[in-house]
């Protein structure tokens, strides 16, 4: 038997499926609410930064300011009292060289791991996980004396040190299980060609481990980026000093800034990974896709 | 060019033996193809030519040289893999370029190299994509152009057919086939797929549990079959097996099973004949004939049977059935309809009734060979 498919009402059709989709006005009432009292936190930054410290204290907290230009003393402001272009630069060099210096030692361990023949192979990696199953804060007293004794403290060498080192075991994780799924045929088939083992990892295996080692990347730099602690307890010289630790100028019971210039500062010490975050959101997003983070 | 000469190869893993000693001679220009069900050592016996695997005992010379300790580079051989391993993230011309770029060989030489190929292969119109942008069918031609740039003396191929649709397979093989002709370059070819094997291949080497079951031309290993083993996993549908015994009578000799009698070339076997020998017949589905179908073998003997399936392939059917408590295969050229449970009668061509033994399996006309061939010796 044949439908007579042109007396259908295809719209009438295409409403009631899309109406078996979309989901109850309360649902969407109650996610709403949600984001909203997320976003509050946002939205009293948004808005205090562009507020003079007079505007500040005379107004409620999440009132509107009256006008934008006030951000550029803020900043200025902040960005003098806590000498952020120096704590920017010596971030930046922490997260750049720190989480890239591991993300490369991590890929050269997960090859290893994943594709070299030697004993207690699993042995070997549960030693290198295990860096980051007790809690960081654990080795923050013997680095410190260790860090005296051998005379590394508050120099830029230590700092790098402590945060490869801290850095490699997760993307040795992600990056292990990456190239586990990667095809072996395809290194075969190089070593065939010619290739050196060294050559297999250069040219075959990262060029395919770009994705989940920039993912990994971008979370490790974000890490040593916000890193209040270490860099506090091993790096506290001015030379040596941190963004997040050169924000400190504005805590305790010294410090005379607003709140406006406060976020302000915050937020100028969170732009670097937010815009790191967007160049390389393409590589990103396909390292989430392949190691399901 | 090269020949291969294996020699007592064997393969440990441990305690555990994956090949179990192979003694195998592939002149040079040649195509071998192993064969045989996974897990017996077909493959690793390819990856322990190609140095993907370190071979335990014995030894392996190509082109007269030995090979055992060569890295995989100077042996002279180049793979086509089974999911053909091409770089992701190279296009086709990188992919083919590769291994040459590695060797320091000069650009224009490089290039030369990758058209002449590349002609071949009918790849131009695809040189500047990357393997995601290609067809399985044109993946494939790249694996194997990648082998072609470099010129080797050994193809080595790893089941290169098994990722592609039926059709494609029947059109790559014909294509392989003709490439190795063309290019006159020795080759061994791995398969589990005992129809590429026999198509391809200019001596088939079938393989059982990391040993040789049996090596030779197609035909040769195709009308006598070394075992049971060999007869059932060569040939398709496959052989169909009779539990027996050998009987006497009136001088000649016959197989006896449960359902069948049948009469035996005493000639071919020879001094293997003993009353009473526990032994398999076993019968390829075109030497049992639908009374009437097709063409009726000169000396056979008709036998009734009942037909449980029936395959319509169009040019012909095959029939699955019992001799009694037997079941059989049997193929109906000029095919017609065929009822469930239908009685028919069906010629059994004799002349081609294979005997082994109950318990080694081997083919009996093996001994009277054997005595041949020693009693050669004592004249």
């Amino acid at each position: 038997m044949t439908v007579a498919l042109d007396t259908l009402d295809f719209d009438a059709i295409a409403r009631r499926e899309r109406r078996l989709q979309q989901s109850k006005w309360w649902t969407l009432a109650v996610a709403f609410l949600i984001s909203l009292i997320w976003l509050i936190p946002f939205y009293y930054l948004a808005i205090s930064v562009f507020k003079t410290q007079q505007e500040y204290a005379a107004k409620a907290p999440l009132a509107l300011p009256d006008g934008l230009w006030p951000i550029v003393g803020n900043a200025v402001e902040a960005w003098t009292q806590a000498k952020m272009g120096f704590g920017m630069l010596n971030s930046a060099f922490y997260g750049l060289v720190g989480a890239g210096l591991a993300v490369f030692f991590a890929a050269m361990a997960a090859y290893g791991l994943t594709r070299l023949d030697f004993r207690r192979k699993n042995l070997w990696f549960m030693v290198i996980f295990a860096g980051t199953v007790f809690p960081f804060q654990m080795y923050l007293i013997p680095l410190f004396f260790f860090y005296q004794d051998w005379g590394i403290l508050n120099t830029h060498f230590g700092m790098i040190l402590f945060y490869t080192a801290i850095c490699i075991p997760f993307p040795t994780l992600v990056l292990k299980n990456f190239m586990n799924g990667l095809s072996r045929e395809m290194d075969e088939a190089a070593r065939m060609d010619g290739a050196s083992e060294f050559t297999v990892f250069l040219r075959i295996i990262l060029p395919n481990a770009w994705g989940p080692m920039t993912a990994t990347f971008l979370l490790q730099f974000t890490w040593i980026w916000n890193d209040l602690l270490f860099s506090t307890v091993l790096g506290n010289r001015p030379e040596t000093r941190s963004i997040m630790n050169a924000l400190q100028v504005f805590q305790g019971s010294y410090a005379s800034a607003g709140p406006n210039i406060v976020l302000t500062a915050a937020l100028i010490a969170s732009l670097p990974s937010i815009i790191l975050f967007f160049v390389l959101r393409r590589h990103f997003m396909e390292g989430m896709r392949v190691t399901s983070l | 060019m090269a020949d291969v000469v294996l020699k007592d190869m064997v393969k440990a893993y441990g305690r555990h033996l994956a090949v179990r000693g192979i003694d195998l001679e592939i002149p040079d220009k040649s195509l071998v193809v192993f064969v045989g069900p996974s897990g017996c050592g077909k493959s690793t016996t390819l990856r322990m030519i190609a140095g993907l695997e370190s071979i335990s005992h014995g030894e392996l010379r190509i082109g007269g040289k030995l090979a055992n300790d060569m890295p995989s580079r100077d042996r002279g051989v180049a793979m086509v893999f089974q999911t053909y391993a091409l770089y992701p993230h190279m296009t086709v011309r990188d992919n083919l370029s590769f291994s040459l770029k590695l060797a320091r060989m000069p650009k224009p030489e490089i290039a030369e190299r990758v058209a002449k190929a590349v002609t071949v292969l009918e790849l131009e119109p695809y040189l500047d994509r990357k393997p995601s942008e290609l067809s399985g069918g044109q993946r494939q031609r790249v694996a194997m152009g990648r082998a072609i740039v470099r010129e080797p003396e050994v193809f080595l191929f790893d089941e290169p057919l098994s990722n592609l649709d039926a059709k494609l397979r029947n059109q790559m093989r014909v294509e392989i086939k003709r490439l190795q002709q063309k290019l006159g370059v020795t080759t061994i070819y791995v398969t589990h797929d005992q129809v590429e094997a026999m198509t391809l291949a200019d001596k088939i080497v079938v393989m059982k549990d990391g040993e040789i079951a049996q090596a030779g031309t197609t035909l040769d290993v195709f009308e006598n079959p070394r075992s049971k083993f060999v007869g059932g996993f060569i040939g398709s549908p496959q052989m169909s097996f009779f539990d027996g015994k050998l009987t006497q009578a009136d001088g000649d000799w016959f197989f006896e099973s449960e359902a069948l009698r049948l009469p035996v070339n005493a000639k071919r076997y020879g001094d293997a004949l003993k009353p009473g020998r526990a032994v398999w017949g076993g019968l390829r589905s075109e030497d049992i004939v639908p009374a009437g179908h097709g063409l009726q073998p000169t000396n056979h003997v008709a036998i009734e049977g009942v037909v449980t399936l029936a395959e319509m392939l169009g040019n012909e059917n095959l029939l699955f059935g019992t001799f009694g408590s037997s079941q059989f295969v049997s193929r109906m050229q000029q095919p017609r309809l065929v009822q469930q449970d239908e009685q028919m009668s069906f010629h059994i061509n004799v002349d081609r009734l294979h005997l082994f033994d109950k318990e080694t399996e081997l083919n009996l006309d093996l001994e009277s060979q054997q005595k041949d061939q020693s009693e050669e010796l004592d004249q």
